[in-house]
């Protein structure tokens, strides 16, 4: 999977690319709007992390060479700006996603998996994790071939937690991710644990194997 | 008990306050056209008191000249009549205030005496003023005081006559400078007092649409002219300053996601030990703090820079109903019982980003600062949104109530001591009241439109 990273911040740039490097996509990079454009130009991606703003340009017109090119690569939209024009606009020049800088290099990588599933498979297709089998069309997950019931949170838990395989998760992104940027008008991320618990139990009663690690107080990591 | 919220003059807070140039109702200050008046009066008051003087000077002398002519004129025409008069002639018998001969011894005078005097009136019983010319003439060899008299009563009736005619013009004067200064503040002050209207209904956030117009007067113009600099100017350092904080804030959202990143990467380093895990792991978290306090007080700005036009009405009952199900699970952690009572629709005119934040930041605080198995009542009306929740915290003080960064305490560190603030903004945007009360534990926020 290739994946094009648009991003005028070396440091960021940076980041970005070795996780996604490390989550098993080839990363190519560009550091302004000329050499995106050539880019999209000259190679095929299957996604774009695109940063709106970039020297020499709008990454939002990146989109729109990439419409012209009739490209069938998923567009991520990061920007500093949290505005709703700006996010209404990208998804509306055919965008699939919008991310508001900072952001959590996990959700990132949540999302572009999310979208290559949907663009490249048009969700028909199976995400396997040695025992576990999910089927994102049905919204089923079979432990040993076995189904196991979830909740919505709980799959949704798993998902991300797959996503980002062998990482550490921190409760944040975690929260962020499943309550959206609300959660922290709320108070404490212990309610996290409460589904963890769930969805670990679930599991191991399907005689799956016991994947979700603490890590210390920091976290979580699966695999 | 119900507060009224005032809240300290802060940078934020500026195009919320009306600028107020109305001066403070003081019992020394009177319009610009009444103080004319006055002086103009006063002034007239004592040049209408001299004149009256004057005239009465005047007259008096010209009454006592034509006196002293007639006297004369008479004294001639008696002369003449005595001459020719025979020593048995009844005249020499009168004897009256105004003519009177008196046989004397004193030598002939060739020329006459004239003065004024005081004569005693019978039937009045006072003193009257009179013109009296004297002169010892001879007739028939003999010789005589003549003495010629003229009341000049009408002198009285003179100066009555000149105070009425003064008062009059004095009063004429006071009603035509009422008249003309009531015409004149129509017309000739009628910009002064437009541009007065328009500076007391100046609001900072709407300084552009404010233009001073062109009168037909220089002065006034030239105040105009420097009213339209002044709002120019204020309007640009405005914009600049709001756009300063809105890029500023933008800016450091950038530096922000690098580090975070970098942090992120940290952690998935296993060779660290736990510690280092943990001192990764709170700058982490401390920079989300930072990213959402930056976010919050963007949003503040926003919102007092009137980004978020009214576009459609959200129905507020959804937007409720959705946040319940989000905090779904904080409810259900700390055992909270919610009474809603909520009429199936309430369009309200906010944007709907707006109408999210004013939901989710009350009822985040209403679970947020509630104890186990406490209870949190939310109604709904065509008008009114209130939320009421148990907590143990104390009634919040209302001089800090929707301050930023004020917090009521500090054993919830989520809190950035913004939330309230960005409601209060909210409603003072868009003119929706919002209310705080405490009662027996209760605390309650109503907001209405």
């Amino acid at each position: 999977m290739k994946v094009l990273i648009i991003e005028d911040e070396p440091a960021l740039r940076n980041s970005i690319q070795e996780y996604l490097t490390h989550q098993g996509y080839i990363c190519e990079l560009a550091e302004d709007f000329n050499q995106a454009i050539h880019k999209v130009n000259e190679f095929d991606y299957d996604c774009i992390v695109a940063d709106i703003g970039l020297p020499l340009g709008n990454g939002l017109d990146v989109v729109k060479e990439l419409k012209i090119l009739e490209s069938k690569a998923g567009i991520i939209i990061i920007s500093a700006k949290d505005s709703l024009e700006d996010k209404l606009r990208g998804l509306e020049l055919g965008a699939d996603d919008y991310l508001t800088k900072p952001f959590h290099l996990s959700e990132l990588n949540a999302r572009v998996n999310a979208i290559l599933r949907r663009k490249k498979f048009d969700g028909n297709t199976t995400i396997n994790f040695n025992e576990i089998t999910i089927k994102p069309a049905s919204k089923t997950v079979l432990v040993h071939n076995k189904s196991i019931t979830l909740t919505g949170k709980e799959y949704q838990l798993l998902l991300y937690f797959i996503a980002n395989q062998h990482r550490v998760v921190t409760k944040s992104a975690l929260a962020g991710h499943l309550w959206g940027d609300e959660y922290d008008q709320a108070g404490s991320y212990d309610f996290i644990y409460t589904h963890i618990k769930n969805l670990r139990k679930k599991m191991l009663e399907a005689d799956g194997e016991d994947y979700i690690k603490t890590v210390y107080g920091t976290g979580y990591r699966f695999g | 008990m119900v507060k009224t919220i005032s809240k300290p003059y802060m940078a934020q807070d500026t195009a919320s306050v009306k600028i107020s140039l109305t001066v403070k109702k003081d019992t020394h200050s009177m319009k610009l056209l009444t103080k004319t008046m006055v002086y103009f009066l006063l002034i007239m008051l004592p040049v209408f008191t001299a004149g009256a003087f004057y005239l009465y000077a005047t007259f008096n002398k010209e009454i006592k000249h034509e006196t002293d002519e007639e006297l004369v004129n008479d004294k001639l025409q008696w002369m003449r009549y005595l001459d020719t008069a025979t020593i048995n002639n009844p005249v020499f018998a009168i004897n009256t205030p105004e003519f009177n001969l008196q046989p004397t011894d004193k030598p002939v005078q060739t020329k006459h005496k004239l003065k004024g005097v005081s004569i005693y009136q019978e039937p009045e019983d006072t003193y009257a003023p009179f013109r009296q010319l004297t002169q010892v003439i001879a007739v028939n060899n003999k010789n005589y005081q003549l003495t010629l008299r003229k009341s000049l009563i009408e002198k009285d009736d003179l100066i009555k006559n000149i105070i009425h005619v003064m008062l009059a013009a004095f009063g004429g004067l006071f009603l035509f400078v009422l008249l003309s200064n009531w015409l004149i503040s129509k017309s000739i002050w009628k910009p002064f007092y437009a541009s007065l209207d328009k500076i007391q209904r100046l609001q900072l956030n709407k300084l552009e649409n404010t233009v001073f117009d062109h009168t037909a007067t220089h002065e006034f113009n030239q105040l105009n002219a420097a009213l339209n600099n002044m709002t120019t100017r204020i309007h640009q350092d405005y914009t600049n300053i709001k756009e300063l904080t809105e890029d500023a804030a933008h800016e450091m959202q950038t530096p922000l996601a690098i580090a975070q990143s970098k942090l992120e990467l940290l952690l998935q380093d296993d060779s660290l030990s736990e510690t280092q895990l943990k001192g990764i792991l709170t700058s982490y978290d401390e920079l989300q703090r930072l990213s959402r306090l930056n976010h919050n007080l963007l949003l503040l700005a926003k919102i007092e820079n009137q980004q978020y036009p009214v576009t459609d009405q959200p129905d507020l009952c959804t937007v409720v109903e959705k946040y319940l199900s989000l905090f779904e699970e904080l409810i259900r952690e700390k055992e909270l019982q919610i009474h809603t009572d909520m009429i199936a629709t309430a369009p309200w005119p906010l944007h709907p980003a707006l109408t999210d934040i004013l939901v989710s930041n009350l009822l985040g605080n209403a679970i947020k600062y509630n104890y186990p198995h406490g209870n949190v009542r939310i109604h709904i009306s065509a008008q009114t949104f209130s939320i009421s929740n148990t907590s143990e915290l104390p009634q919040i003080p209302p001089d800090i109530l929707f301050q930023r960064f004020k917090k009521q305490h500090n054993v919830y560190t989520n809190s950035n001591g913004l939330g309230l603030a960005i409601v209060k903004k909210i409603a003072d945007s868009y003119q929706l009241s919002i209310q705080y009360s405490y009662e027996n534990g209760w605390h309650t926020f109503s907001a209405g439109i």
